[in-house]
């Protein structure tokens, strides 16, 4: 690509950038306002013993920003400036830091995400690739039939499903490295045992989130070659002296994963927010679980916080995927 | 987050193939043979017949289940807890007594009602806003499209969560609160579908001949978007299924004391291995419910698209 | 190549060289809903080296199937029978990858649809150093070079700095240049062109078979010409094959062929053709009925039912291809009784032919010139350009139509001509819309739809001014029935539904349409009865003018005639005004009593047609006419050509002087004085002295 070019990118970038951060900003004030309202920290302490009177709860509450007797707007205000200012995005109703617990959550979740996405696109784009070229061939059905019952399933039924047959195969097969629960055993000492060890509680979360990613990327990476592995291009690939796999294959398959390129490219910041019906079940406590918890324990900053850092990176994304396509595909380049 | 993510960009892609009657359309020439054109075509999908049995069977199951048991899904039954299968309780009870067959019933019942619903809701607003935004067209376009990017940007399930978490248990506030989030990006193929619709040549034709403009969405522009708006009905089913299960798993759907296929699941998931019935007869009934929901919605739009060639093509 | 050359080219050639390319009973099937389609039924020709075969054949006569055959690019469901032989193998049963060594080696193709046929994401010196390298062991700066090398072979110019170019940053006619460039890349000794400029303007069509009588010269391959069009085959092919339902009906040298077809569908097709040339046009003469679907087809000629000479026997036995003593074969049970001149093929008196009385024949001069209905002033439209997928950027203005004026009065028809980006669609949209116009004045019987108090008056015009467009299948609702579709105008404009009825009935039957139609989707019609239907709405509420968008493009030759015919009944009958927009000027001369040929958003010419086809005076018009091909080969081999080079530029920036100065023969041979007036001054229309009605704007002509 030219400089000039290179530039009009980083022009259309910054463009798109600004008004993603405007839709941000308005997104983030409205979960204030909406989990302010349907958040009540004070019923965090309602079941604690010895009871407490409502002033000493407010008490407890207002070095967080969270005491209800302030009026909305002010407590409002005093977070924006606080976000604004120190990049400072609250405490919990127990006072513990919202930016740290996102920090740290955020890459556990991508721990875990990471994996699974690189082997979803590479499991979902082969085996989609694999099918299209043998359209109503037996593999083709069956594994047709195998991703429409999967991607129907809802993913507390497939994680499940893979914990049942874990546990199953600890007991009767004798393996004990299928751990069905956390990120790692307490009590393991040194680089590579821990490096092992977390290794191993990966393997079933991995799996379950690869089961329900490849789907997606076999169904339309099999639809999209299937619409150009029929383009006159192909055949005239063919005409020149290719066969018909490898006419697909240098000709079909490069512009038909530009779109999967695209997607892909959007889906990858989404890593750092998790997956939260897995998280849940396997124990890990990555952003997913803290979504969970955030409004399990009434905590509005943590929401709050959760919804912006969410936010941010579905924008984040779907710029990627723009730069991704005008590299890809020449036919959007501005000439 | 990732539970709504993949939904709608590739998606649009699929439906955005015209639809063109090809050679196959010649066979029904006369008007009423086409009713039965279009039932032929679906009847010669084996799954989607097979889809469309599984969910009537499930449906009466739902409605008449109860007849079969004396026990109510809110029963106690103290004298059997946490007993697998058995003559008295056909898929066992849990660690509070309550029968299984009986909460499966209702369960049922409650998922289906909220997901037909939602799903009828959710379309209805949602080719309502796209199909205006595309006619009307201008800065009534540019602000739809507005607010339709807005909400895909806020993290709706998050809302979601937020929202029901404080006022559900009830299953009909979540039937609200699934519509109010869960319209926009059918609205957006709508929309896309019906821009490309107001190209087309048979309406520029309509318009050259001073049919008012009421008349080209009610005669030219619905009727072929028909084929989209009742596949997406169905898939809109599967969805919101998804949806409402993964919301009630993690606690912020259907509350106790009422029943739901994702309530079960949540309460199996402990005791999976000590107690496997409690997840295996919901998750079994979600299961069906929405593979048979996606095969009819496949047979459908393979019966209803003149271009698709049976089975071809991924769902999203 | 000279005359002589041609005449008993078969016998003579056959003795001298050995036939690069052999078929014999070639036969290839598909299945599909309806049955197995028998596309191919049994095809054999010899192709020697340097020479070309034109297979000519309407849409499902099974031409490009034959392509595809020759070239084993069949797709995977097509069975394949008898034998293709090239250089001693049979590549018929030969398995991809055999196969896969001899395409683009032995043999080329050239494919219909520059636009879609070569890969979007890779530069065309890509492409085609590919296609080098798959059969020759090059380097791949060696390959680039010698990709370079056959760009400007085919005329790419500044061919180095292009060869890094996408192919969307071509025209159609540059990636047309292209494909022919990859086909002849590693030197075949046979080249198979399948609809090559079908896709094309006339005037690039020209250059592009040019360019392929090049690459034919420098690889001295033999060609197999594919088309429709009996033009082209007549100038470009020295031995021709008559396609219809699967088999050869004929074949011939170009010569015999074109003097005295002598099998009924040969010389039914060629008296279908609306030609360009000579004095008064000729009547056309429609075949009637519609090709046969090759399904399960009966026993007997498959043209039986559609021939004025069938005889009994016709209907019981297919008759073989056999050879006919100085007309090469054909496949017809009274061949030799029309080769002999003792029997015309068109019959006594052929099938639907056009109405009783021989009206004089359309083009010959306006019947009953009534009053003015539609006057155009100075019509200006543009368009804002925008570049680029994605990163969207106004960069322009189109001008898409840029000063145009003409009148039409009832009973007349007048057709605007151009090639594609020339306006004429635009113009005719732009009178359609029925409101102020951008720049200018239109005025329909006699109201200004432009004047702010005429709103009332405009808003009645809609039953005035209807259209018929371009695909008829496009422009009819799939969901409705025709009956549904031809009451819709109607009800627009407010009829009552007893009066409705009645018209929809009345319309069926003044399209020639049987009342059973009624009760169909367009998806079950034929081409010819979809446009029928297309016709009879468009006439629905009476109007005074009708817009024609291409009526014919989208419809082969054989039923083309029958709705010509129709349209100048129909004109005749209810005193009707046409507006006909077409590329095609055999069309237009056929329907037009007036043509206005317009270049670049102008109209460069206008006149009545007779004079303007007989005595063209702007060199855009000269090259327009002299770019058509005549199915004739005679006159084809011999007229005097005006080739342009180039193509239409885009109107984003049209020159302040004449719009046709970069591509004007004229001006490329003028003087300086002359030249800068070209340049800078508009040229005003000039009028032809005693026709009064012909007027050209060229400051040389």
């Amino acid at each position: 690509m030219p400089g000039g070019e290179v530039r009009l990118v980083v022009r259309h970038v910054t463009r798109k950038a600004t008004g993603w951060l405007l839709m941000i900003v308005v997104a983030t004030n409205v979960t204030y306002l909406l989990a302010s309202f349907f958040l009540d920290p004070r019923s965090n302490f309602k079941d604690l013993r010895p009871v407490r009177s409502e002033a000493q709860i407010d008490r407890a509450l207002a070095p967080y920003n969270l005491d209800p007797r302030v009026p909305l707007v002010d407590r409002w205000w005093d977070w924006l400036t606080s976000v604004v200012l120190h990049f400072d995005w609250g405490r919990s109703p127990t006072g513990v830091s919202v930016n740290g617990e996102i920090g740290y959550r955020s890459l556990v979740s991508a721990e875990l995400v990471v994996l699974s996405l690189v082997f979803s696109v590479l499991a979902g784009v082969a085996l989609g690739v694999y099918t299209a070229s043998r359209q109503y061939g037996w593999s083709d059905r069956v594994s047709q039939a195998v991703s429409v019952v999967v991607f129907n399933v809802p993913t507390s039924v497939a994680a499940l499903a893979v914990v049942f047959v874990a546990i199953w195969l600890n007991q009767h097969a004798g393996l004990h490295f299928l751990y069905v629960a956390g990120e790692n055993a307490p009590g393991v000492q040194g680089l590579l045992p821990t490096v092992g060890d977390r290794l191993l509680h990966l393997i079933l979360p991995t799996l379950t989130l690869t089961l329900m990613g490849y789907v997606g990327y076999h169904l339309t990476q099999r639809s999209l070659l299937l619409d150009t592995i029929n383009a006159d291009f192909v055949r005239t690939a063919q005409a020149t002296g290719l066969t018909r796999s490898q006419a697909i294959r240098r000709h079909a398959l490069r512009t038909a994963l530009i779109p999967t390129a695209t997607s892909v490219a959007f889906s990858v910041p989404a890593v750092f927010t998790g997956a939260i019906v897995t998280e849940t079940i396997f124990g890990w406590s990555g952003m997913g679980s803290y979504f969970i918890q955030t409004i399990s324990k009434n905590d509005v900053h943590g929401t709050v916080a959760t919804a912006a850092f969410a936010a941010a990176l579905t924008a984040i994304g779907a710029i990627l995927a723009d730069v991704a396509t005008v590299f890809l595909d020449p036919r959007v380049r501005v000439s | 987050m990732t539970a709504d993510m993949t939904a709608d960009a590739s998606y649009g892609a699929a439906s955005d193939r015209t639809p063109q009657p090809s050679r196959s359309v010649r066979t029904a020439g006369r008007q009423h043979d086409v009713a039965r054109f279009y039932v032929r075509r679906f009847v010669r999908n084996r799954l989607a017949v097979a889809g469309a049995v599984i969910f009537l069977l499930l449906v009466v199951f739902s409605a008449t289940g109860d007849a079969f048991t004396s026990y109510a899904y809110s029963d106690t039954d103290f004298a059997a807890l946490t007993q697998p299968p058995s003559a008295v309780h056909w898929f066992g009870t849990n660690q509070g007594g309550n029968d299984i067959y009986a909460s499966a019933v209702h369960g049922l019942r409650r998922s289906l009602t909220i997901a037909v619903s939602v799903s009828v809701l959710t379309l209805a607003v949602a080719a309502v806003v796209g199909s205006s935004a595309a006619y009307f067209g201008g800065r009534a376009e540019k602000a739809t499209l507005a607010v339709i990017h807005f909400l895909l940007v806020v993290p709706s399930f998050l809302i979601l969560a937020l929202v029901s978490n404080r006022l559900a248990g009830d299953w009909r506030v979540l039937i609200v609160v699934l519509t109010v989030f869960g319209w926009m990006s059918t609205a957006r193929i709508i929309w896309s579908v019906s821009t490309s619709l107001r190209e087309r040549d048979f309406v520029a034709a309509a318009e050259f001949m001073g049919v008012s403009p009421l008349r080209i969405v009610v005669r030219h522009i619905i009727p072929n978007l028909g084929s989209l708006l009742i596949v997406n009905l169905t898939l809109g089913v599967v969805t919101t299924v998804l949806s409402e299960t993964a919301l009630s798993f993690i606690g912020f759907g259907v509350q106790t004391p009422d029943v739901s296929l994702g309530t079960m699941l949540a309460d199996g998931a402990s005791t999976i291995t000590s107690a496997p019935w409690l997840f295996a007869f919901p998750a079994g009934l979600v299961v069906l419910l929405t593979v048979s929901m996606a095969l009819i919605g496949d047979g459908l739009r393979d019966a209803l698209d003149p271009l698709s060639s049976t089975g071809a093509g991924g769902r999203r | 190549m000279s005359p002589g050359a041609a005449l008993s080219a078969e016998t003579h050639a056959k003795e001298t060289a050995a036939p690069v390319l052999s078929v014999r009973d070639l036969r290839i099937s598909f299945p599909s809903e309806a049955g197995t389609v028998e596309a191919v039924r049994g095809i054999s020709f010899d192709l020697l080296p340097g020479r070309t075969l034109g297979i000519v054949g309407e849409s499902g006569s099974g031409k490009s199937a034959t392509a595809m055959g020759i070239m084993g690019l069949l797709p995977p469901s097509a069975t394949a029978g008898g034998s293709v032989l090239l250089g001693g193998r049979d590549l018929v049963g030969m398995d991809d990858r055999a196969l896969s060594r001899v395409r683009g080696r032995s043999i080329g193709m050239v494919f219909q649809d520059p636009l879609s046929s070569l890969t979007p994401i890779f530069s065309v010196g890509r492409l085609l150093s590919d296609a080098l390298r798959v059969h020759q062991d090059l380097t791949r700066q060696a390959a680039w070079e010698r990709a370079v090398e056959l760009l400007d072979l085919v005329g790419i110019p500044a061919p180095r700095e292009r060869a890094g170019a996408f192919p969307h940053e071509f025209s159609g006619g540059m990636r047309q240049r292209v494909v022919i460039a990859m086909a002849i890349a590693n030197r075949p000794s046979v080249l198979v062109a399948d609809e090559p400029t079908t896709a094309l303007d006339v005037t690039v069509q020209a250059q592009i078979l040019d360019v392929l009588r090049l690459a034919q010269r420098e690889t001295g391959a033999g060609l197999v010409l594919i088309t429709h069009d009996l033009g082209v085959v007549a100038g470009h092919a020295d031995d021709v094959a008559v396609m219809y339902a699967g088999r050869f009906v004929e074949r011939a040298g170009v010569d015999e062929l074109f003097h005295r077809p002598t099998m009924p569908y040969t010389a039914r097709l060629l008296a279908a053709v609306p030609t360009v040339d000579g004095g008064t046009p000729r009547p056309l003469v429609p075949i009637g009925g519609e090709p046969p679907v090759l399904v399960d087809l009966p026993a007997g000629c498959p043209f039986a039912a559609r021939c004025a000479v069938a005889v009994d026997a016709c209907a019981d036995t297919e008759p073989e291809l056999r050879s006919v003593p100085g007309h090469g074969e054909v496949a017809c049970l009274r061949a030799e009784a029309v080769a002999e001149g003792l029997l015309d093929p068109s019959g006594p008196d052929a099938p639907d032919a056009p109405a009783p009385a021989p009206a004089p024949a359309p083009g010959t001069g306006p019947t009953r010139v009534g009053e003015v209905v539609l006057r155009v002033e100075d019509l200006v439209k543009t368009f804002p350009v925008t570049k680029g997928g994605l990163l969207k950027r106004r960069v322009g203005t189109v001008h898409a139509v840029n000063g145009v004026g003409f009148e039409l009065r009832a009973g007349e028809t007048l057709g605007l001509v151009g090639e594609s980006g020339s306006g004429k669609t635009t113009t005719l949209l732009e009178i359609l819309r029925l409101s102020r116009p951008e720049g200018g004045r239109i005025e329909i019987a006699g109201v200004d739809v432009g004047a702010q108090d005429a709103a009332e008056r405009v808003r009645g015009l809609r039953r005035d001014v209807q259209i018929v467009m371009q695909d008829p299948l496009g422009a009819l609702d799939p969901r409705l029935t025709v009956r549904r579709l031809l009451a819709e105008p109607l009800q627009a404009v407010g009829q009552d539904r007893t009066s409705i009825l009645g018209r929809v009935e009345e319309l069926l039957a003044l399209v020639g349409l049987d009342s059973a139609v009624g009760d169909r989707f367009p998806a079950a019609l034929s081409g010819g009865q979809r446009q029928r239907v297309a016709i009879a709405r468009a006439l629905a509420t009476e109007p005074k003018l009708l817009a024609l968008d291409e009526p014919l493009s989208a419809l082969d030759v054989s039923v083309q005639a029958g709705v010509i015919n129709l349209l100048a009944r129909l004109k005749r009958e209810l005193s009707l005004a046409y507006l006909v927009v077409s590329h095609d000027l055999g069309v237009v001369r056929h329907v037009s009593d007036r043509v206005a040929v317009m270049y670049l958003g102008r109209i460069v010419e206008s006149g009545t047609t007779e004079s303007v086809f007989s005595d063209p005076r702007h060199p855009y018009t000269r090259a327009l006419l002299s770019a058509i091909p005549l199915p004739d080969p005679r006159r084809e081999r011999t007229r005097e050509r005006v080739v342009l080079e180039g193509e239409q530029p885009s109107a984003t920036r049209p020159p302040t002087g004449c719009v046709f100065v970069d591509r004007c023969p004229l001006y490329r041979v003028a003087d300086d004085g002359t030249r800068r007036r070209c340049l800078t001054h508009r040229p005003e229309q000039v009028r032809v002295t005693e026709r009064p009605d012909h007027q050209y704007a060229c400051h040389l002509a």
